[in-house]
Formats: structure tokens, C-alpha cells, sequence
């Protein structure tokens, strides 16, 4: 059997064929099929032609085998230093390895390369500021999935995911007229507490467009409603976009490229249809790298940027703190020892590491540093994909041990989270290894913390 | 032999070594794509070279980056290892000498007494990262036989330079093993991993302009 | 007066009095009944595993799992379905109260009926306690414009109809329509309407004066009549009183001293996710122990009077 039914080299293109992959729990048929699938050997071998040009090149031939990128990657650590854990050996016996044959490689060789390039690899990219010569091996497997992604050996839910990017432009099925409502319903909730509260949908030339991710939209609105209030409090001319407000790219982790350049043309689209002074992303990591680091290669804008500024929610908390828009009550602020967690995508990836810092000298009276910090800070444990891949739940959970001993050593039993997917990986790391740790989003912390100024409250 | 080592053979060497690298150098920078690479090089050229340079100088400084903070041991013998092989042989009396008499150029020399103490700490560097490549797992794991080969080339080179600067009774052996050797490395470098004499600096200032113009770079600059 | 009742449930055993609640009432009021049922907290990022709220167990969901879980709440409440009310039977996946909110807007009930949180069903719900913090009924009651019935000890749910109802006071704002809620009720079935407030001494540390509890009282009383009594108009079934102590042991004895068959209550804490508000309110308290179902009301979208 060349192709499956569900697992194929084909993305996915219609409600029917989403349905289908849905409607087979835990991919069982997929998985089975793909033991069946066919390597299409020259076009994977014209595709690495066309797209691997002297940087990976240079990469994959220059690498001294120096083993300098082992103690960098947490995987290696938290597995009991396997040396088949070592970045640099999982990128040369795969992605090496098909350069190596030439594209001519088996079956069971490519769902090897699967494994290991959504089980061993979260995409974090520390191993590259570790490298001398700055071989970027985060960069490199990114690559491999899209070559793995192109002949169909991809994790079920990712296929899924992809196709939702696909068919909904968002990673979960909610429609325009979906959204627009759960925004009207958020703001009805919250008008006691909140009057003249707005979420203002499709405002031209506003200062602010406001992007999330679909989940908020989907599963806990409650967080657009909390971003609305710190806005309407900050006193910012701010609007959402009725289609567009997806940032996130599921496809971005299944290396299904040509979703990827559907989605962000669509949040592009928004931008320049409204037209607002800066973007404002939600809290996550992934969507900021999708939308405002990678967005606009995917694009094809030579310059490298979306349509409009683009700041993480960080960027705009900070900034609205220091400049006075935002006050922080004295009284409420966090006196329990406190950490804040690095998001690899927008903190190693986007430079944005002093943002959090600026938050906790405001919100917390004991802030501590997870060690390491920063840049150089360890992955959650969930970034990449992994969180949701079923396959790889048990190498997921091991993954989560690296951030749990960084979180004992701080002594705070407090985490801010201000990522989607490491508040998910420190969720489950809680539940799995129960240390005894809460763990929040900056925005419902804010909304408690924050002085109302007093035509803001509602009259007694 | 000697003749033959040091006469058309030497000049073919350097220019292999020369002409080669600096193809597999230009050949790098043209191969790069913004598209491919997904960073916008050309039109954030400044941010990027800045990136770039700072990405350089942190790397070739002993303990500049976190990476060779981590493992000091291994910066030591790294440095150590590097410096020998780079500044030894640029101004060594013995080289100068050759220099002088074959291009009639004065070059520089250093102090005998110098050139020996880092000849053998490269030396003795290179077995140290030799021995760790034997003895780590997670480096034996990665070590082909041509990473066998290289050290195994230089450590010839190393070895026999400092035995010929010593005017043992073998001398001539030395000196023809080390001239041979020195002939094989100038010959291969843009061939081998020992293009990394060049190539270093390319991956060093790509990634640096990779973080200095997409990834964060013009908000902060990276801690390297 | 009411057309359309939401019996939220979790499925299992402790829902039991609630949906005995909720049935009757739909067969009396000749409503119609949704029986809805939140099967899972979406997890794991964006996979398509929930975490089986009755069982916690994660479960991989797709269409038959939902079928299946219809199914079974059909099993659970067969008896029930026999006895001809128009009832619907739904489950959704997602955060539960998320979920009981949009169904309940959605469908425009005018009342949510529910089972409290401490006889086990909130055990089953640990998986999705754990990252949100305070109780699925907190928050429903918080947000929900419809009254939230909620019936917690089995025995609150052996009653014959409200005969009398007490209404605790607390002078909020959430408080009025509450008590617009609870005159409406006591005029429709022609109840004894009992107001009833009580002045907290339990959380003031010092010695209270009798000449400061006394101004206290004088204060309460006049509140109470300019705010609710005058209200009643020709209704003539009231009575009011203030009692002074703990505000959650008072009212639950004044209750049971006027054999109330249901307790009006404003829910008007502000502050849900702290962890130490879920069992120190007192409405949650009252929920606890009160030998009859109690209302919560906090809006007044759903309670206009007829």
C-alpha cells in the first residue's frame, strides 16, 4: 500500500478528511498505515536539492563532533545522559544520514527520523548558542520535519492540527461568527464589575490590535475578557479582528510549511485591513514566533517583519507598568516567593528576556531566578509539539523533570507561566510529579493586582 | 624529500590552501538565502553584522561564552590546542626564516622559549581532547574515523615540529614528518572539518545575524 | 415560571438529589429540562485527549465517545425520562462551567440546576480543580444570569414544594436581585417569604459592645425595610428578622426554625480563583449545610418580575 486512507503524503484539504483522521482514536489506523507508507525517494532527494543550501549544508559537514551541545540539551540530561540524546547525534543520524543516502532511505528508517524529531527535539534551540561554531541543531530538525511532513511521516495530531490551520485558519474549529459571539458573551459576563468594558471587534486605526490564541477563543474566553479589562483599565484604544486573530501555527511544529504561509497571511491580512499602530500578542510563546519571528519568512516579506509592529504581551505589560498605565496596588502585591519561566520562543528566540524581569520588579516582592535563566533558560519540557503528541506522552513526562528540579531549586512554590505551552507542561508536571506548585498566566494575576482607577468602577 | 617538500609542492600547498578557502568562504556567503535561511540579511545588514561580529568576539575569547564557562576544562585544552596551532606556526624564528629566504619578506618572530611553551601546550591540549574523545560517551558516540584522522594529523604535526626544533639526531626525520604533515593539512583544509579555519567565521557570523536581525537581536543583544 | 431548566451533572451518584430537584421541578412548572453534561477537560495542549471528569481518567475522544457518555446519562436518569418530561440530553467538552455557561446562554434557560461541590462530585472534577482553582459551581454562579439552584444533601431534595422561603440579605447589589428573584417566587406559588439578615460578630476580633450591636441592629433594620420590605407592596406573606453571629450558622438555623423548603442568596464574591474563598464564603457554607436547595442569584437579567 503506497498511501493510507488517513496517513499520506497529502495534506489535509477538506472537513470529510479532518473528520476521518478525528474519528480514529488514538491514530491507531494512521500509525498502522504509515508502517506501509512509501518513501518517495527522488522528491525527497530534489526537495533537499532545492532547500538545503551552505547553511545547513555547512552545518551538517563542518560539525566537529566536539559533544559541546550534549550538557545543553535537557533531553540528554534528563535521560540519563544517553549519548543518543546528544543533539548533535540526532541530527547526523537522521537528517545526516538522508543527506548522506541521498534521499534513498526506507520506511522504518523515516518514522525513526519521526521519533526523533517530535520525541527528541522540542525545537528550543539552546544546543545552538552552545555550539562554537554555531550550528543550530533546533534549526536543523525544524528542517527535517518539514522534509518528514512532505512524505507524510508526521504525528496524527499534528496532521490534525494542520489541517485545522488549513480549513479554520486557526488550530481549533471556531468560526468567525463563533468568535465575534464569545466576545459580545465575555463582555455581557463582565459588565457588572466592568461598565462601559468593550472588546472593540474590527476598529480601524486603533493603537492596538490584540491577537490570541484559539484556545482562549475556544475553551477559557475568560482570558479575553482579562485582557480586556487590563486594556480598558490601561485606558489603551485597542480592537480584535473578527478572522485573523489566530497567531498560533500548529503547522509551524508539523513543518507543514505551506499552512504555515495560509495562516500568517491571514493575521497579516487583519493587520493591514485595520490598519492599528502595534500588535499586541497574547500570552504564548509559539504564537509569537509563528506570527511576528517566522511569519514573515513564510510570507515572503524581505524585510523580515509583519505588516505592523509587533510586541508580546510581555513587551506591552512591561512597558505599560513603567510608563504608569498600568499601577500596581502595593498591597497586593506577591509576597510568596515567586519564578517566572522563560519561554524559549519568544525569550532565546525574540530577545524579550528582560520583559518578565520589569513585570516582577512591579508584581513581586520575591521574585526568583530559575537557574539557568533567560536565553539560556531550559524548554519546558512541552515545547514543539510535544505537549500534545499522544505517542510521545511517556518521553514527554520524562522531559518535565529538567524544568521540575529548576523549579525546587528556586524554593518558590509559585510559577508565572506567560506561555500557553509552558503553562500546559508545568500544568501536567504538576500532575504527574505533584511538588506542590501553582502556577498562573500574568493577565488573571494582573487584573487582581492592578489599582482601578475610579470612573472605572461600578457606582454602588 | 626536503627539497621536494619545501620547493613547488609547499608553493602548490599554500596556494591550494588559500584559493580553496577562500572559494568555500564565498561560496558560503553566496549560498546563503533569506528565504531558505529565513533571515532578511540584506536589508538589516547593520543589525546583522554587528550580530555577527559580536557572535565572532565572544567565541574567540577563553571563557566568553556560557558554552566554555560550562566546561572549563575543555576550553582550556581547546584554547590551548588552537592558539599553538594558529599563532606557532604564523611566527615561529624557524618559519620566519623560511619566509625570509623564499618570499625575502621580514617577517615577525616570536621569542624560541614562547613558541615552545605554546607548541606544547597545543600538544599536549590536543591529547587532552583526544583522550576526552575516547573517554566521554556522549563524544565517542559522535567520533568517525576521520575525526581519528584529523587529530592524529595534527597531533603528527605538532609533535614533530617541536622534536625538529630540538635538533634531536632524527632531525631530518622530524623535520620532513612535520613538513609533510604541514604540506597534508594545507592541501586538505578546504576539503576536511579543517575548513573550519575559514568556516568558523561564516557559521560564527551567520548565526550572529541570525539572532542579531530576526531573533531579538534588535531589542537585545545576545548573551552569548 | 420556569420554561426552561439546565440540570447540569456530573453524572455520578452525588448529582442525585439535584436531578431529582431538577425533574421535579420541570414536571411542575411544565418546563423543558436539558440534562447537560461537560465530559471532559480538554488537555494535553492541543491533542485530542480529555480527562473523563466522572472516571479522571484521560480518554481519547471521538465522536462514539460522546455518543456513548449520552448514552449513559440516559441510563442514569432512565427513570426519570419515563415519567414525560420534555428533556434533552447534550454533552459538550471542554472547562465545565465555560461549558454550563454557554449552554445555558445558548438555550436562554431561566434556571441552572446543580449539585454541590462537597459530597464527592468535585473529586471527580480534581484534574480540572487543580489548574482552576475554585469550584465549577463558583463560578457558574458568579456568571450565570440564570438563578443557580443547587441542591447539595439528599435530604434538601425531599420537599413538596416551596412553602417557605428564606431570603438572606447582605445589602450587595447582588443582594436586590436576589431578592427580587425571591418576591417574585413567594408571590407566584404564594409562599411565606421570610427575610433575614444576619450581623457578623464571628469575624470581628474584638469585644463587641452591646450599644455598638445595637446600632448595628438599628442600621439593619432600616435597611431592610428601605430596601426590601418596601418592595413587597400589597404582598403580605413577609416577615423579616436579624439575627446576629455567624452569618452561614444563623441563617442555616433560622432556616430550619422556619422550615424553609428554599434559601434565596445573592453569590457576590468578586474574588473566585482564591483558593481560601471556595469553602470560607458564605454562601458556599450555607450550601453546605442547609437541609433544603439553595438559590443563588447574581445578576438580574433572568429574574424581571412577571
Amino acid at each position: 500500500m503506497p498511501e493510507g486512507k488517513l496517513c499520506n503524503k497529502k495534506p489535509v484539504s477538506t472537513r470529510e478528511e479532518l473528520d476521518a483522521l478525528l474519528g480514529d482514536s488514538n491514530g491507531r489506523q494512521y500509525y498502522a498505515e504509515m508502517e506501509n507508507l512509501d518513501v518517495d525517494a527522488e522528491k525527497l532527494w530534489a526537495t533537499i536539492q532545492k532547500t538545503m543550501k551552505s547553511r545547513t549544508k555547512t552545518w551538517l559537514e563542518i560539525c566537529a563532533h566536539c559533544g559541546l551541545c550534549a550538557d545543553s540539551c535537557f533531553l540528554y540530561s534528563v535521560n540519563g545522559r544517553d549519548p543518543k540524546q546528544v543533539p548533535s547525534y540526532k541530527i547526523q543520524s537522521t537528517l545526516g544520514e538522508i543527506v548522506k543516502q541521498k534521499g534513498k532511505v526506507s520506511n522504518e528508517f523515516m518514522r525513526m527520523c519521526m521519533d526523533t524529531a517530535w520525541s527528541k527535539c522540542t525545537c528550543c534551540n539552546r544546543c545552538g548558542s552552545f555550539c562554537p561554531y554555531g550550528i543550530d541543531m533546533g534549526v536543523m530538525f525544524s528542517y527535517l520535519r518539514g522534509l518528514l511532513h512532505s512524505q507524510g511521516f508526521v504525528p496524527w495530531e499534528l496532521k490534525i492540527g494542520s489541517g485545522m490551520h488549513r480549513l479554520f485558519r486557526a488550530q481549533m474549529d471556531v468560526t468567525v461568527e463563533e468568535f465575534v459571539d464569545t466576545c459580545e458573551w465575555m463582555v455581557d459576563e463582565a459588565l457588572e464589575e466592568w461598565p462601559c468594558l468593550e472588546i472593540p471587534i474590527d476598529k480601524e486605526d486603533a493603537d492596538i490590535v490584540y491577537m490570541i490564541n484559539a484556545r482562549e477563543a475556544k475553551h477559557y474566553p475568560e482570558d479575553i475578557v482579562e485582557a480586556a479589562i487590563l486594556f480598558h483599565i490601561a485606558g489603551e484604544n485597542w480592537t480584535m479582528p473578527s478572522s485573523g486573530w489566530e497567531m498560533t501555527s500548529l503547522s509551524m511544529f508539523a513543518g507543514d510549511w505551506e499552512a504555515c504561509k495560509m495562516q500568517v497571511e491571514t493575521v497579516y491580512e487583519a493587520m493591514e485591513r485595520l490598519r492599528p499602530k502595534r500588535m499586541v500578542a497574547t500570552e504564548c510563546g509559539h504564537a509569537y514566533r509563528a506570527t511576528v519571528i517566522e511569519g514573515p519568512y513564510w510570507a515572503g516579506r524581505p524585510d523580515g517583519k509583519p505588516p505592523v509592529e509587533c510586541i508580546h504581551y510581555v513587551e506591552w505589560v512591561a512597558e505599560a507598568l513603567e510608563t504608569g498605565k498600568l499601577k500596581i496596588d502595593p498591597a497586593k502585591r506577591i509576597k510568596e516567593p515567586v519564578t517566572v519561566q522563560d519561554s524559549c520562543n519568544y525569550v532565546r528566540n525574540a530577545g524579550l528576556r528582560e520583559c518578565t524581569r520589569i513585570i516582577m520588579k512591579h508584581m513581586a516582592e520575591d521574585f526568583r531566578e530559575m537557574a539557568p535563566n533567560k536565553e539560556h533558560n531550559y524548554c519546558c519540557g512541552g515545547g514543539g509539539g510535544f505537549n500534545g503528541i499522544g505517542r510521545y506522552r511517556k518521553q514527554r513526562n520524562d522531559a518535565l523533570k529538567m524544568k521540575r528540579e529548576q523549579i525546587l531549586a528556586t524554593g518558590a512554590k509559585f510559577v508565572i507561566a506567560p506561555c500557553h505551552n509552558c503553562w500546559d507542561a508545568i500544568r501536567d508536571l504538576e500532575e504527574e510529579y505533584e511538588i506542590g506548585i501553582r502556577w498562573s498566566f500574568l493577565k488573571p494575576l494582573l487584573v487582581k493586582m492592578v489599582e482601578v482607577p475610579e470612573h472605572l468602577l461600578p457606582k454602588e | 624529500m626536503y627539497e621536494i617538500l619545501t620547493g613547488p609542492l609547499l608553493w602548490i600547498a599554500f596556494a591550494v590552501f588559500f584559493v580553496g578557502l577562500t572559494a568555500r568562504v564565498v561560496l558560503y556567503f553566496k549560498g546563503l538565502d533569506w528565504r531558505l535561511d529565513r533571515v532578511a540579511y540584506k536589508p538589516h545588514m547593520a543589525a546583522g553584522l554587528k550580530g555577527g561580529v559580536r557572535s565572532v568576539y565572544r567565541w574567540i575569547l577563553p571563557f566568553g561564552t556560557h558554552s566554555w564557562r560550562a566546561k572549563p576544562i575543555f576550553t582550556i585544552m581547546f584554547f590551548a590546542f588552537h592558539v599553538g596551532l594558529v599563532i606557532v606556526p604564523l611566527f615561529l624564528e624557524g618559519h620566519a626564516v623560511m619566509i625570509k629566504s623564499g618570499l625575502g619578506i621580514d617577517w615577525p618572530s616570536m621569542p624560541q622559549i614562547l613558541a615552545d611553551v605554546l607548541a606544547i601546550a597545543a600538544f599536549l591540549g590536543g591529547v587532552g581532547i583526544a583522550i576526552r574523545r575516547i573517554v566521554l560517551p556522549e563524544v565517542r558516540i559522535l567520533t568517525d574515523f576521520k575525526d581519528v584522522m584529523l587529530l592524529v594529523l595534527t597531533l603528527t604535526l605538532l609533535f614533530s615540529g617541536i622534536m625538529a626544533s630540538y635538533h634531536t639526531a632524527n632531525y631530518s626525520f622530524w623535520i620532513n614528518l612535520h613538513i609533510l604533515c604541514g604540506v597534508i593539512v594545507l592541501l586538505t583544509a578546504p576539503f576536511t572539518k579543517l575548513a573550519h579555519i575559514a568556516l568558523f567565521f561564516c557559521t560564527r557570523i551567520q548565526l550572529g545575524m541570525d539572532f542579531g536581525i530576526k531573533r531579538g537581536g534588535m531589542k537585545t543583544n545576545f548573551d552569548w | 415560571m420556569f420554561t426552561k431548566i439546565l440540570f447540569a451533572t456530573s453524572g455520578s451518584p452525588c448529582c442525585d438529589a439535584a436531578a431529582r430537584v431538577a425533574f421535579d421541578l420541570a414536571a411542575r412548572y411544565n418546563a423543558k429540562l436539558f440534562v447537560f453534561h461537560v465530559l471532559g477537560t480538554p488537555s494535553r495542549g492541543f491533542s485530542q485527549v480529555v480527562v473523563d471528569l466522572r472516571t479522571g481518567e484521560k480518554v481519547e475522544l471521538d465522536g462514539d465517545y460522546i455518543l456513548w457518555v449520552k448514552d449513559e446519562l440516559k441510563g442514569t436518569y432512565d427513570r426519570q425520562l419515563k415519567s414525560g418530561v420534555d428533556c434533552e440530553i447534550d454533552a459538550a467538552v471542554g472547562v465545565p462551567h465555560r461549558e454550563v455557561l454557554r449552554k445555558a446562554r445558548q438555550e436562554d434557560v431561566d434556571l441552572i440546576v446543580m449539585g454541590a461541590s462537597t459530597t464527592g462530585c468535585e473529586s471527580d472534577a480534581q484534574e480540572y480543580e487543580r489548574h482552576f482553582a475554585g469550584s465549577t459551581l463558583q463560578r457558574v454562579a458568579k456568571a450565570s444570569k440564570a438563578p443557580v439552584l443547587v441542591v447539595n444533601r439528599p435530604v434538601a431534595s425531599f420537599w413538596g414544594g416551596f412553602t417557605n422561603i428564606v431570603f438572606g440579605a447582605d445589602f450587595s447589589k447582588g443582594s436586590e436581585h436576589a431578592f427580587k428573584f425571591a418576591l417574585r417566587t413567594a408571590k407566584e406559588l404564594d409562599a411565606n417569604l421570610h427575610l433575614f439578615h444576619a450581623i457578623d460578630i464571628g469575624s470581628s476580633h474584638g469585644f463587641i459592645s452591646q450599644k455598638e450591636l445595637d446600632d448595628r441592629m438599628i442600621e439593619a433594620r432600616d435597611r431592610m425595610r428601605r430596601k426590601y420590605l418596601i418592595q413587597t407592596g400589597d404582598f403580605k406573606k413577609v416577615t423579616a428578622d436579624i439575627w446576629e453571629g455567624i452569618p452561614y450558622i444563623e441563617i442555616v438555623k433560622y432556616a430550619r426554625e422556619k422550615q424553609a423548603d428554599l434559601i434565596i442568596m445573592a453569590h457576590h464574591s468578586k474574588d473566585v480563583s482564591d483558593e481560601s474563598a471556595v469553602f470560607g464564603h458564605t454562601l458556599e457554607q450555607v450550601l453546605l449545610r442547609a437541609t433544603c436547595p439553595v438559590a443563588s442569584v447574581n445578576r438580574p437579567d433572568k429574574i424581571q418580575l412577571a
